[in-house]
C-alpha cells in the first residue's frame, strides 16, 4: 500500500460541509434575486461582479454528482450507476412538472381571486392561454418554461447526459474537461442552443454552454489533489484572482456611479460587453473561478464556522437542494405578488425576503427529520 | 478572522447599496418625444373602429430579455398604458420580438408577422444588433427602406425605435452613425421615429446610473428601463393621435 497518496474528493469519506453550505447559500441567493427590485438582494453575489448564484449551484451540482455516483459505478458497475442517475433525473423531472403546475395554479388562483385576468398573460403563461394543450405538451418536453422555471430543466439535461461522461471522467478527467470546454466554445461560436416554445424562444440557460461549469465541478471532484500546480504558485494565483475580482467589482460599481463609468475607456468596454448570461460569457466563468479559488483558500474543509448553529438553516437547505429549490421558486412568485400588492415598499421587500427564507429553512429541517433514521429507543 | 470577513462583507454591501438606491424618475425632454409622423391610420382606426392594433416588431429588447418578468417587456406595458388612457377603445399589442435578430432578419418576417394582425401601427425596434454586428451602414439603411415599404404596403403606420443607450452599444465606435442613419431614413420615408437612444442618453447625462435601467450584461433593459420606455412611447403615441389628451397627460406626467 502506498502511503500519503492524497485521496481525491470522490473517494474521500465523510461529508464535505462546504458543499451543503454554499449550495444552501446559492439557493438563498436565487430566491432573493428572484424577487424583483428586492433591496435584500443587495447581499447576493451578483451585485459585486459578473457571476451569480446560478454558477455556484451548477458547479456544486457537478461536483456532488461525481461524489454521489462514481463510487457506485466502481462498486456495482456502470449500468447500476446509470440507472441511479436516471432515477434522480426522473425525480427532478417530476419536481419540475409539479412546480410548473403549482406555479401556474398559484397565478391562476391570484388572478381569479383578485379578478386580474391579465396576470396569466403577464407571467409568460401566454402560450398556455392561446393553446393550452400544446403548451402542456411543450412543458412536458421542457420547451415551455414560464419565468424562473429555467434552472431545473438545465439541471435535468445536464444530469441526463452525465452517465455517459462518468466513466471518462474517472479515467481521463483532463480529456473530459477539454471536450467540455470545446463544446462550450463551439456553442458560443456557432450559436448553438436547444429549441424552446413558442418557436422563437431558446433556453435562457443554454445547456450546451452551461455544461462547462457543471463539468468543471465534476472534474474537480476527481483531480483536486493534482491541483498542486496552483498551490505551488499559490501567491501568484491568488494575486491574479484577487485582481480579477477587484476589476470586476470596479466594473459592477461603475453601473452605479456614472463618474466611475466614464473612467472605463471605450476599447475596454468593447471587450467586456455584452456579458451574456444565456451562453455563460467567459467573463462570468472566470469570475466564478476566481471566486471559487479564493473561497477554497479561505474556507477549508474543516473551517469552524461551517458548524455554527446560526448557519445550520443554510446547510439544511443545501442538503435538501431539490425540494428547497422548488419551494424557493414557488415562493418567489408569492413574494412578488405580495410586494406588488404593498406597492413595492421596502418593508414589504424585507418581510417577504425573511419570511421566504424562514419557510425554506423550516421545510429543509422537516425534510431532514423525515430522512434521518428515528433515534434508537433505549432498551432496558 | 471569519467574523471579521462577514462584518466587512456586510459593510461593503451596505455602502454599495446606499449609494445605489437613490430614487430616479422616468422622464424625457418633451421635444424628444415627437415622432415626426401623424399616425393617420391609427387616428382613423381609433375614431371610427374604436380599435387600435399595434405590432411590436423587434429583437430581444422587445421580447423582454432581461426583464424579471415578461409583463415588464415594453409591449405589455404599452398595452396597459394605452388601455388606461383610451377607455372604450380596444387596444391590441402583439409582441413580435425575437432575440438576436438584426434588420435583415426582421425584414424577412415583416410580412408574416405583421399581416395577420392587420396592424395600424408597427413599432419597429431595430439597429442595436446591426450595430453590434457591424453591418455596413449602406446595407443597413437599405434593409430599413425595404422593411418600411413592406409595412406600408400592408397599410400600417410606422414608428421606428432606435438603439438603446447602454454600455455595450456606447462602446461601439460608430453607434451614433446608426442612430443618425435611422433618423435620415425616417425623414426620407416620412415614418415616425422614437428616439430611444437620445432619450436614454438624457437619462445617463442627468446622472441616472446604468444599473437603474440596464441588467448586468450591459446590453438589455431591466424592469425600470422597459417600463419607462413603454411610458414614454405611449406618451408619444397619445400626443400624436389624440391632441385633446395631451393637456391631461402633460399635467399628470410631471
Amino acid at each position: 500500500m502506498k502511503a500519503a497518496e492524497p485521496v481525491p474528493p470522490y473517494l474521500a469519506s465523510g461529508r464535505d460541509l462546504r458543499l451543503d453550505f454554499f449550495r444552501g447559500l446559492a439557493l438563498w441567493f436565487i430566491y432573493l434575486d428572484h424577487v424583483p427590485e428586492n433591496i435584500v438582494s443587495w447581499i447576493t453575489v451578483r451585485n459585486y461582479g459578473f457571476s451569480d448564484a446560478t454558477e455556484i449551484f451548477v458547479f456544486i451540482s457537478g461536483y456532488t454528482a461525481v461524489i454521489a455516483y462514481s463510487r457506485m459505478m466502481l462498486k456495482d458497475g456502470w449500468p447500476r450507476a446509470a440507472i441511479r442517475v436516471y432515477r434522480r433525473v426522473w425525480q427532478l423531472y417530476v419536481a419540475h412538472i409539479l412546480l410548473f403546475v403549482a406555479f401556474t395554479a398559484q397565478i391562476a388562483y391570484v388572478s381569479i381571486a383578485r379578478d386580474t385576468p391579465q396576470l396569466i398573460e403577464e407571467m409568460q403563461l401566454m402560450g398556455l392561454g392561446q393553446n393550452p394543450y400544446r403548451a402542456i405538451l411543450e412543458a412536458a418536453l421542457l420547451k415551455f418554461r414560464p419565468v424562473n422555471l429555467d434552472v431545473l430543466p438545465l439541471y435535468i439535461v445536464l444530469l441526463a447526459a452525465f452517465p455517459f461522461a462518468l466513466p471518462g471522467l474517472l479515467r481521463w478527467p483532463w480529456a473530459v474537461l477539454l471536450g467540455s470546454f470545446g463544446l462550450y466554445v463551439a456553442s458560443n461560436h456557432f450559436d448553438w442552443n436547444l429549441p424552446g416554445y413558442p418557436d422563437d424562444k431558446v433556453w435562457f440557460f443554454n445547456p450546451i454552454a452551461w455544461q462547462v461549469i457543471f463539468y468543471c465541478g465534476a472534474v474537480l471532484a476527481v483531480i483536486a489533489p493534482r491541483l498542486e500546480v496552483f498551490d505551488r504558485r499559490r501567491w501568484s494565483t491568488t494575486a491574479v484572482a484577487g485582481l480579477y475580482l477587484a476589476s470586476a467589482a470596479f466594473v459592477a460599481m461603475s453601473w452605479h456611479y456614472n463618474a466611475l463609468e466614464r473612467l472605463i475607456p471605450d476599447w475596454v468596454a468593447r471587450q467586456i460587453y455584452p456579458i451574456d448570461k444565456t451562453n455563460l460569457d467567459i467573463l462570468r466563468l472566470l469570475h466564478f473561478f476566481a471566486l471559487a479559488w479564493l473561497t477554497r483558500l479561505v474556507v477549508r474543509r474543516d473551517a469552524g464556522f461551517l458548524k455554527w448553529r446560526i448557519f445550520l438553516p443554510i446547510r439544511r437547505c443545501g442538503e435538501q437542494s431539490l425540494q428547497i429549490f422548488c419551494v424557493g421558486t414557488f415562493l418567489a412568485v408569492t413574494a412578488q405578488i405580495i410586494v406588488a400588492h404593498y406597492e413595492e415598499t421596502i418593508l414589504s421587500q424585507i418581510f417577504v425576503s425573511l419570511a421566504g427564507l424562514v419557510v425554506m429553512s423550516l421545510i429543509a429541517f422537516a425534510a431532514h427529520r423525515l430522512k434521518s433514521p428515528a433515534p434508537a429507543k433505549v432498551r432496558a | 478572522m471569519m467574523r471579521w470577513a462577514f462584518a466587512a462583507g456586510l459593510a461593503v454591501a451596505g455602502l454599495w447599496s446606499t449609494g445605489a438606491s437613490a430614487e430616479w424618475q422616468c422622464r424625457a425632454p418633451r421635444e424628444m418625444l415627437t415622432l415626426g409622423n401623424s399616425l393617420e391610420i391609427a387616428k382613423t382606426a381609433v375614431a371610427e373602429e374604436r380599435d387600435l392594433r399595434i405590432v411590436a416588431l423587434g429583437s430581444s429588447s422587445t421580447q423582454g430579455y432581461g426583464a424579471s418578468n415578461p409583463q415588464f417587456a415594453y409591449p405589455a406595458q404599452l398595452k396597459m398604458r394605452l388601455d388606461k388612457a383610451l377607455p372604450g377603445i380596444h387596444v391590441h399589442v402583439w409582441n413580435k420580438g425575437v432575440g438576436g435578430q438584426d434588420a435583415a432578419e426582421m425584414v424577412e418576417r415583416m410580412k408574416t408577422d405583421v399581416k395577420p394582425e392587420h396592424a395600424h401601427i408597427v413599432v419597429w425596434q431595430v439597429g442595436t444588433n446591426s450595430a453590434i454586428r457591424r453591418d455596413p451602414l449602406a446595407k443597413f439603411t437599405e434593409k430599413l427602406r425595404t422593411g418600411i415599404d413592406i409595412g406600408h404596403s400592408l397599410g400600417a403606420n410606422f414608428i421606428m425605435m432606435n438603439l438603446q443607450y447602454v454600455p455595450a452599444v456606447v462602446a461601439l465606435p460608430d453607434e451614433e452613425e446608426y442612430a443618425r442613419a435611422m433618423a435620415d431614413v425616417a425623414k426620407e420615408k416620412g415614418v415616425g421615429l422614437f428616439r430611444r437612444f437620445e432619450i436614454m442618453k438624457s437619462w445617463y447625462n442627468d446622472g441616472m446610473p446604468y444599473a437603474q435601467f440596464v441588467i448586468n450584461d450591459g446590453l438589455h433593459l431591466n424592469d425600470f428601463g422597459q417600463k419607462c420606455i413603454a411610458k414614454l412611447l405611449s406618451q408619444s403615441i397619445l400626443d400624436t393621435i389624440n391632441p385633446r389628451q395631451l393637456t391631461g397627460a402633460a399635467k399628470s406626467a410631471h
